[in-house]
């Protein structure tokens, strides 16, 4: 019989809850002996989330965000800055335990695992995807996927940003590029080196022919039955907790 | 407040904000795009760097990677002692 794991399936929240349910659910996954979660999902408003070792005002352009309505927040992983224009990204999270078989011990490895669930799914829809170790997937040699993982309470919780239809313009305003690379021949230069599934494919992509293609990745590499499932209640308590935690400054600007 | 970047070689990048006393580091920041498990490592090299003499600052971060149990991906220790002498002479 195939495994089945939980899939909570395109919530729609703002910054604060969607770190918070990821860390909830990596946070419970032991605890409750919680199914092993797939989740995907879209920010509203959209919003700029940094890595937990990032400067937050030499990454981001806060005035801008300001300007347009953008929140800004700190993940508890590493990595770089991801814009997630609600109009254009979708953003997968995986919560497994590090004993599971399923996943390698090694993180480069495990990288490698779920980042070719991602993979196998945008190849579905004709996007040739690669891998680009450590935590990049690019597709004709320009990123498309930004993964992040993080190892704690016996789990691994790994989430990354598919860029659907994401406004690279705006990313790149959102977005501070570092001063090593501030002349305006190495922005272009940086803009060149991201595309999006509408660019890549020269055409409309659906958030619902992403969703499907994503789940479909996800159960061929892991061989399990993704199903449908809701937060438990005392995941709910433990976002709802949590939520303080990223909406605070002490966190969001801690460096 | 001192300040520089260092794009690691096929890495991520890195950058340090130092501030310095009487040859010894008195405040130092370490930020960037890498991955360090566990995360909040990160707290502890900056406390142990901390009120170091700027002799010892190479000899700190690799006794603080030599203990067990850290993981880095996008850059080495050496390239926190690196960063943060280019910070120095910045």
């Amino acid at each position: 019989m195939t495994e089945t794991w939980r899939l909570i399936d395109m919530r729609i929240e703002d910054a604060p809850t969607q770190m918070a349910i990821d860390e909830a659910i990596a946070l419970n996954r032991l605890k409750e002996d919680n199914p092993n979660t797939v989740r995907l999902y879209r920010w509203r408003p959209s919003a700029v989330s940094v890595g937990y070792f990032q400067s937050l005002e030499k990454e981001v352009n806060l005035e801008t965000c300001s300007a347009l309505g953008v929140d800004v927040i700190r993940r508890i992983t590493g990595g770089g800055a991801v814009f997630h224009d609600y109009d254009g990204e979708i953003t997968y999270s995986l919560v497994a335990p590090e004993s599971d078989p399923k996943m390698p011990r090694d993180i480069l490895a495990s990288y490698q695992v779920i980042c070719g669930a991602i993979v196998e799914g945008l190849k579905t829809l004709g996007v040739d995807a690669e891998f680009k170790p450590v935590n990049d997937i690019t597709a004709g040699g320009k990123k498309i996927s930004g993964n992040a993982q993080t190892r704690r309470h016996g789990v691994v919780l790994q989430h990354g940003t598919v860029l659907v239809d994401s406004d690279i313009r705006t990313m790149f305003q959102v977005l501070r590029v570092s001063d090593a690379k501030i002349s305006d021949k190495m922005i272009q230069a940086v803009e060149e080196r991201v595309t999006n599934m509408r660019r890549y494919l020269g055409r409309e992509v659906a958030f619902k022919e992403v969703r499907d293609a994503l789940v479909a990745g996800f159960e061929k590499v892991f061989k399990v039955t993704l199903e449908p499932g809701n937060l438990t209640a005392g995941e709910e308590r433990t976002v709802e907790e949590l939520k303080a935690k990223y909406s605070s400054a002490e966190w969001v600007s801690q460096r | 407040m001192k300040r520089a970047e260092y794009k690691v070689p096929g890495g991520k990048l890195l950058a340090a904000e130092v501030e310095v006393r009487d040859s010894a580091l008195v405040r130092v920041k370490l930020v960037g795009d890498f991955f360090m498990h566990p995360e909040e490592a990160i707290l502890g090299l900056e406390e142990v760097l901390t009120g170091s003499p700027l002799e010892e600052i190479e000899e700190r971060v690799e006794s603080f990677f030599g203990e067990e149990g850290i993981t880095l991906y996008g850059v080495a220790p050496g390239d926190f002692v690196k960063v943060i002498r280019l910070a120095l002479a910045s």
